[in-house]
C-alpha cells in the first residue's frame, strides 16, 4: 500500500544560466538581511497542572507519529552517601533493565522491543527522569508499559548482578583514559574528595547497593509531589491530560528531596599532576567561580565568550591552536551551577614540551583579560553571537520543553528568557574587566596536568612549568581503579 | 509465563511502505553542481546548511595519505577577501615559504632518509636530527610563517621584555621601551592575515555548529544559521570554492599532528585500530588511516594540493543541501547567482579502481593494552546499497540490543562479556561486518572468541525465528521516523547517503530492509561470516607497571590477584602493617564477614587474601 501524499516530490530542475555574478558584494559585510524577529515562547502557554497539582508541559506537533513522554524528578546522585555511592544511578539502570511486579526483565524488554518503544531511566548528579519514545499508533500500550516501570520496578535480582558486573569493568577502565582521570581530580580539587560531585561508585560501595536500598530511594524520589511532566509529539491535548490523571490516581505525594549540599572544601591554588605515560599532556587550569543566578552571570558569559568559549574566533583558540600549533583544541569553559558556584576553567591538550607554553599563553590570555578593557569589535561580535543564536535555544519542540521542565525545577527568575537578549546586550567593557579581576585570578588557580611529567616540566627553550607557582607541583598518585585509594607511585 | 498477544503472532507494528519519506527537490547548475533542498517549518528560524565533496582517504595513494582531511583544515583558512588584510603581500610569503619548504623536502626525503635507512638517526623529519642546511632553511621558514602572522622579531621582543625587567635606569627603560614599542609596529605593519576571519564573519552573523569532517568516503562542511542569513552562507562558501588559498599550510600541520596524537596516540586503544584496520584491508584505499600516515603528512607539497584540488573540489563533484526554515522559491535564485560562479573542473575525477582483494587466510592481531581485553572478529563483506547489505544490516539488529543474542548469551547466559556488539558498514567500495565483546571477570578474549563463533554458526545452521526478524523490522520502521527529526543529523545522513550512491537511499532503505527473510539471513551468515574471509583482534591487558614496582614479600600471591587490583591490595598491605590498633582490624574483620556472602565473583580472591592477612596481623597484635 502506498500513500500518494506522503510520497516524495523529487524535481529535476536544470536552472538557466543567467549568471549574476555582477550582484555579489565584495565584501559579506555589505550583505543586507532581512529582519528576523522573535519572541521567545512563554513557559505558561504550555504549563497544565493536573488534579494532584502536577506541572504538564505539552507541546504537540504532528510532524511525525510518534510521541514523547518525560518525567522530571528532583533528586540524583546528590542523595547518595558516601557509602552508598552509585546506589541512585544504579537504581535508574535497574528500573529499566529489572522487569516489573508483574512483568519479568526479559518479558518486559521484548515487548518493549517488539513495539519499538524507548524507554529510558537516567539519574543525574541532580536529577533523576524517566522517559518514553514510541510510535504513536501504540501509545497507551507504551504508556502503560512506562507507568508499570516508573511506579512498580521489580529491580530483579539476577539483573542486578549483570549491572554490578558491568559496573565492576566499568571501573577497572578507569584509568585507561587520561581524560577520565583528569575530570575525576579536577573534581577532587575544586570540590573536595566528600562531595558528591566528586564521589563515585567503588567495589566498597558496590557491595551496599542492594533491591531493598533501590526501593526505598525509589519511594523517595518516584512520587508526584517531586515531578514535572512534558509531552512532545503527535497527541491530542485533552487526551493525554486524561490519561495522565487516569494513571496518577492512587499514586501519593511524598516528603520534598532537599537541594543539593554545597560543598564545604575550599580549592588550594597550585599545580598538580599526575603521571600518565602518554605523548600528550592534558592540562585544565580554573577556579570556582559564581552561582548561575548570580547578577555577573551575563558579563561571566560574555567573558567566556571572547576569552575561550567562542571556538576559533575566541582568544585562547587563536593563540594556541591558530598561531601556535600547539593543540586541536584549547579553550575556556564557565560552569555556573544552580545551588552553589560552579567553576571557570581553561583547557587544552599537547605535547609533552609544549604543555607549559600553551600553560603560559593561557595564563598571559587571563592577565590580558584583566589587565586590559575588552575591545568593542570582540564585544560587539560576542553579543551578536548571542543574539542571533538565540532562536537555535527554542528550535525544537523537545529541546523548548526541556527548557521549560529545567527552569521549573531549578526556580530560575521569572522573565530571564524575555529580556535575554537586553541583559547580554547591556554587559559593558568595563563589566567584563571587572569580573575577570574579581572571578580570573591565575595566582587564585589550579593547574591540572595528566602525562608524562619529566618531558613537561622541563618544557621548551620558551616555557618550563618553573614559570608557575615558582616551580612547586604537587604529584596526585593515580587511584587504584576499584577503591579509588591513592596508589603509591615510585618516586618520579 | 504470561503471553502477550503481540508476541505470540508477529505482527508488524507499522508498515515500511506507509513510512515518511524525505521530499527533497534536487536541481543541477550549469557547471554541474548539484542540491539537494529540503524544506522543513516545524523548527521555525533556523536552517542547516552544508556541502559535500565526494572525495575521502580513499581517493589518496601513498605519499598524501590523509590530504583530504588536511584540505579539510584548509578550507577554514580564507581566501583573497577572507582571512588576509593584504592579499598581495600574502601571496609573496606563501611563495617564499613553498620555495623554502620544498628545499626542506627534497633534503630530507634524500639526505635524511638516507641517514634513517642507514640507522644514523631515529626519525628523518625530527628537527633534532636536522643538518645545518636544513636548521637554516627551517629558521628562514619560520622566520616567514612569523611574519606573515605578526610575529616578527619575537626573540629579540622576548630578550628586550626580559631586560626591561631587570633594568633601573630610568632613561635606559624609556630607550627599551621605544625599541619594544618600533619592532612591535613593524611587526604589526608585515602582518598579512587575519586569523580565523572566517569563523569570525559567522560568528557575528549567528552562525553555530561550524564544522567539518572527512571519512574513507567523503568531506562534508556544515553549519547553522539564522533563516533570513541563507545568503551570507552562499556567499562564504561560494567564496572559499572559488578561491581558495592555502594559507597556512605549513603551519597547520601541527595542528593536524596533535590531532593525530589526541585521536589516535593517547587513547587506549587508537594505534591498535589504526594497525588492525590497515591490516583487514588488503588492496583497496581502506587501508591507510583517514588521518594519514606521518611522513605523510609531513611530505604534502603545494603543487600536489592544487592537483588535488583541481580533480576533486570542482563543482561536478560537488553536491549543496540545505535543510529547514526556507522557502526554495527563495533561495534558489541565490544559489545560482553564488555557486554558477565555480569552474568546472578540467577533467573528471579518476575513478577508484583498485578493488578489495579477496583474503585466502585468516588475518591475526594480538595486542597488549591499557584497555579491557576484548576481542574484535571482522570480516570481509559488501559495499553500500550491495543486495546483500540489507540481509547483513539485520542480521546485525538480530545480534544486539537488550533482547539481541549477544546479551543473551555472552552477557545474561554464560557472563562472559560486559558488552558485545554487531555492526555492518557498507563503505562506497567495500564493506565490513565485526562482532566485538569486552570480558567480564576472569573471561578471556579466547572465551569470547569461541561463543562469537558460536553465534555465527547457529546463525548458519539455523533461520532465525518469526518473532526475533518482526521485532527488528518494527524497530527499523520506527527509527525510520526517529531519524528525520533533526535538521542537521538529516542533512548529514542525505550527505553520506548521495557521496556514496544515492541520497535517496534514506527513501528506499525502508522497503529493503523489511523485504528480508530469514533464508535471507541464513545465506549471508554462510557466504561472509568465514573463516578465511576474517581479520581477529585480541587485546589483552598490558601488566601495570607503575603499579608493580614496591614488591614485596606477600608478591607471589598478590601477582595472582587481577592486575587492576593489585596495587590496592599492596598498599593495603602496607598500611595493615603498620596498623597498631587491634581494635580496629578486628571491627574491620567482622564487617568482612558479614559481607562475605554478596561478595562479587571477580572480587573474592583479593577479598579472601585480604581476610588472610588482616587475621595474621590479628593475631601478631594479640601476641604483643
Amino acid at each position: 500500500m502506498t500513500r500518494t501524499a506522503t510520497i516524495l516530490s523529487t524535481l529535476l530542475v536544470g536552472i538557466g544560466a543567467t549568471s549574476a555574478i555582477a550582484d555579489i558584494p565584495p565584501r559579506p559585510e555589505n550583505l543586507v538581511f532581512a529582519p528576523l524577529t522573535f519572541e521567545p515562547p512563554k513557559a505558561s502557554d504550555y504549563r497544565f497542572v493536573l488534579k494532584d497539582g502536577t506541572p504538564v508541559y505539552m507541546a504537540p506537533s504532528a510532524e511525525f507519529p510518534l510521541v514523547t513522554i518525560s518525567f522530571t524528578f528532583k533528586g540524583g546522585s546528590y542523595l547518595d552517601d558516601a557509602a552508598t555511592t552509585g546506589l541512585t544511578g544504579m537504581m535508574a539502570s535497574l528500573m529499566r533493565s529489572g522487569g516489573t511486579a508483574t512483568l519479568k526483565p526479559a518479558e518486559l524488554d521484548e515487548q518493549l522491543d517488539f513495539l519499538a518503544t524507548r524507554i529510558s531511566v537516567a539519574a543525574s548528579d541532580t536529577s533523576v527522569s524517566a522517559s518514553m519514545n514510541c510510535l504513536k499508533s501504540n501509545l497507551d500500550e507504551s504508556f502503560r508499559l512506562f507507568m508499570d516501570i516508573v511506579r512498580n520496578p521489580g529491580f530483579d535480582q539476577a539483573r542486578l548482578d549483570v549491572l554490578k558486573g558491568e559496573a565492576v569493568e566499568g571501573m577497572k577502565q578507569r584509568n585507561d583514559n587520561a581524560d577520565g582521570i583528569l575530570g575525576r581530580e579536577w573534581a577532587n580539587l575544586l570540590y573536595g574528595e566528600d562531595h558528591f560531585e566528586s564521589r563515585d561508585i567503588t567495589a566498597m560501595s558496590l557491595q551496599e547497593i542492594t533491591p531493598e536500598r533501590m526501593r526505598a530511594q525509589h519511594a523517595r524520589i518516584f512520587h508526584p509531589a517531586n515531578l514535572i511532566v512534558s509531552v512532545s509529539g503527535d497527541f491530542d491535548k485533552a487526551q493525554m491530560i486524561a490519561r495522565l490523571e487516569n494513571a496518577f490516581a492512587g499514586w501519593t505525594k511524598g516528603e520534598p528531596i532537599p537541594d543539593p549540599p554545597a560543598p564545604t572544601a575550599t580549592m588550594k591554588p597550585g599545580v598538580y599532576y599526575v603521571q600518565k605515560d602518554i605523548p600528550q599532556g592534558k592540562v585544565v587550569i580554573g577556579m570556582r567561580s559564581i552561582k548561575r543566578d548570580d547578577p555577573d552571570f551575563f558579563p561571566m558569559l560574555v567573558l567566556n565568550d571572547i576569552l575561550g568559549g567562542g571556538g576559533f574566533t575566541s582568544r585562547i583558540m587563536q593563540s594556541v591552536r591558530s598561531n601556535e600549533g600547539l593543540a586541536y583544541s584549547a579553550n575556556s569553559r564557565f560552569d555556573p551551577n544552580v545551588w552553589y558556584p560552579g567553576d571557570f576553567r581553561a583547557g587544552f591538550q599537547s605535547k609533552s614540551p609544549t604543555v607549559a607554553l600553551a600553560i603560559k599563553l593561557i595564563d598571559d590570555e587571563f592577565n590580558r583579560i584583566r589587565r586590559e578593557p575588552v575591545s568593542s569589535e570582540e564585544l560587539a561580535t560576542a553579543k551578536a553571537s548571542f543574539v542571533e543564536t538565540f532562536p537555535q535555544n527554542f528550535s525544537s519542540k523537545d529541546s523548548m520543553l526541556r527548557l521549560f521542565v529545567s527552569d521549573e525545577w531549578t526556580k530560575r527568575p521569572d522573565g530571564y528568557w524575555t529580556t535575554f537578549r537586553e541583559k547580554i546586550n547591556s554587559v559593558s567593557p568595563e563589566d567584563i574587566q571587572r569580573v575577570a579581576q574579581k572571578y580570573l585570578d591565575p595566582s587564585q588557580m589550579a593547574i591540572l596536568v595528566v602525562g608524562d611529567w619529566t618531558p613537561i616540566y622541563e618544557g621548551n627553550e620558551r616555557a618550563s612549568m618553573k614559570n608557575f607557582f615558582d616551580g612547586n607541583a604537587t604529584q596526585i598518585p593515580l587511584r587504584d581503579p576499584m577503591t579509588l585509594v591513592p596508589i603509591k607511585n615510585p618516586a618520579k | 509465563m504470561r503471553l502477550l498477544a503481540a508476541t505470540a503472532v508477529a505482527i508488524a507494528v507499522v508498515a515500511p511502505a506507509q513510512a515518511q519519506k524525505v521530499e527533497a527537490e534536487t536541481f543541477v547548475l550549469d557547471n554541474g553542481m548539484k542540491f539537494i533542498l529540503v524544506p522543513r517549518h516545524d523548527q521555525p528560524n533556523t536552517i542547516s546548511a552544508g556541502w559535500l565533496a565526494k572525495v575521502g582517504s580513499v581517493n589518496e595513494r601513498p605519499g598524501i595519505t590523509g590530504i583530504s582531511h588536511f584540505f579539510e583544515h584548509m578550507m577554514f583558512k580564507g581566501t583573497n577577501t577572507i582571512g588576509t588584510r593584504d592579499p598581495k603581500r600574502d601571496a609573496e610569503y606563501r611563495e617564499e615559504q613553498k620555495l623554502l619548504r620544498d628545499e626542506i623536502n627534497q633534503l630530507t626525503w634524500s639526505e635524511q632518509y638516507a641517514r634513517y635507512f642507514r640507522g644514523e638517526i631515529d626519525d628523518p623529519w625530527n628537527p633534532a636530527n636536522d643538518t645545518p642546511k636544513l636548521k637554516e632553511l627551517r629558521a628562514k621558514l619560520k622566520a616567514s610563517m612569523d611574519a606573515q602572522q605578526g610575529k616578527a622579531y619575537g626573540d629579540e621582543l622576548a630578550r628586550l621584555k626580559a631586560e626591561l625587567a631587570k633594568e633601573a635606569d630610568a632613561a635606559k627603560t624609556e630607550q627599551i621601551r621605544a625599541n619594544i614599542e618600533r619592532l612591535q609596529q613593524e611587526a604589526a605593519a608585515n602582518t598579512s592575515i587575519v586569523k580565523d576571519e572566517f569563523d569570525q564573519v559567522y560568528t557575528k552573523a549567528g552562525g553555530s555548529g561550524m564544522n567539518a569532517f572527512t571519512s574513507y568516503d567523503l568531506t562534508f562542511f556544515f553549519i547553522t544559521i539564522p533563516s533570513n542569513k541563507f545568503e551570507l552562507w552562499a556567499w562564504m562558501e561560494s567564496d572559499r570554492l572559488n578561491d581558495s588559498v592555502f594559507r597556512e599550510f605549513f603551519s597547520e600541520r601541527d595542528v593536524v599532528h596533535e590531532e593525530r596524537r589526541l585521536r589516535t596516540e593517547s587513547t587506549p586503544t587508537g594505534i591498535f585500530d589504526e594497525q588492525f584496520e590497515s591490516m583487514f584491508w588488503i588492496s583497496s584505499g581502506y587501508s591507510w588511516p583517514v588521518i594519514g600516515w606521518p611522513s605523510d603528512l609531513n611530505s604534502y607539497t603545494i603543487e600536489e594540493a592544487e592537483r588535488y584540488w583541481d580533480l576533486y573540489y570542482r563543482p561536478n563533484n560537488l553536491v549543496g543541501f540545505v535543510v529547514g526554515d526556507f522557502n526554495p522559491s527563495e533561495i534558489k535564485p541565490v544559489i545560482q547567482s553564488y555557486f554558477n560562479r565555480l569552474k568546472p573542473g578540467r577533467e573528471a575525477p579518476p575513478p577508484v579502481v583498485t578493488l578489495e582483494h579477496k583474503p585466502v587466510a585468516e588475518m591475526r592481531m594480538n595486542a597488549e593494552v591499557e584497555a579491557q581485553p576484548s576481542v574484535e572478529i571482522r570480516w570481509h563483506t559488501v559495499p553500500f546499497r550491495h543486495k546483500d547489505s540489507y540481509a547483513l544490516e539485520i542480521l546485525a539488529s538480530i545480534l544486539n540490543g537488550r533482547t539481541g543474542r549477544l546479551y543473551k548469551t555472552m552477557i545474561e547466559g554464560t557472563e562472559i562479556a560486559s558488552n558485545a556488539g554487531a555492526q555492518s558498514e557498507t563503505r562506497k567500495y567495500a564493506g565490513a561486518f565485526s562482532i566485538g565483546a569486552e570480558t567480564k571477570g576472569t573471561a578471556t578474549p579466547a572465551q569470547l572468541e569461541a561463543a562469537i563463533d558460536a553465534e555465527v554458526k547457529r546463525l548458519q545452521d539455523e533461520l532465525v525465528s518469526a518473532q526475533e526478524l518482526q521485532k527488528v523490522k518494527n524497530q527499523n520502521a520506527a527509527n525510520q521516523y526517529r531519524r528525520l527529526q533533526n535538521n542537521m543529523f538529516l542533512m548529514v545522513q542525505l550527505a553520506v547517503a548521495e557521496a556514496m550512491g544515492t541520497w535517496q537511499e534514506i527513501n528506499e532503505q525502508a522497503a529493503k530492509l523489511d523485504a528480508v527473510t530469514a533464508e535471507d539471513i541464513q545465506r549471508v551468515a554462510r557466504t561472509y561470516l568465514t573463516k578465511n574471509n576474517r581479520a581477529v583482534a585480541t587485546y589483552v591487558r598490558k601488566a601495570a607497571s607503575a603499579t608493580t614496582a614496591d614488591a614485596g614479600p606477600d608478591d607471589a600471591e598478590i601477582a595472582k590477584l587481577p592486575p587492576q587490583m593489585q596495587a590496592g591490595i599492596r598498599d593495603m598491605v602496607k598500611r595493615l602493617a603498620q596498623e597498631q590498633d587491634a581494635d580496629k582490624i578486628r571491627a574491620a574483620l567482622a564487617q568482612m564477614d558479614s559481607q562475605g556472602e554478596s561478595v562479587p565473583e571477580p572480587m573474592k580472591a583479593a577479598f579472601e587474601f585480604m581476610r588472610k592477612k588482616m587475621a595474621a596481623r590479628l593475631e601478631q597484635l594479640e601476641k604483643k
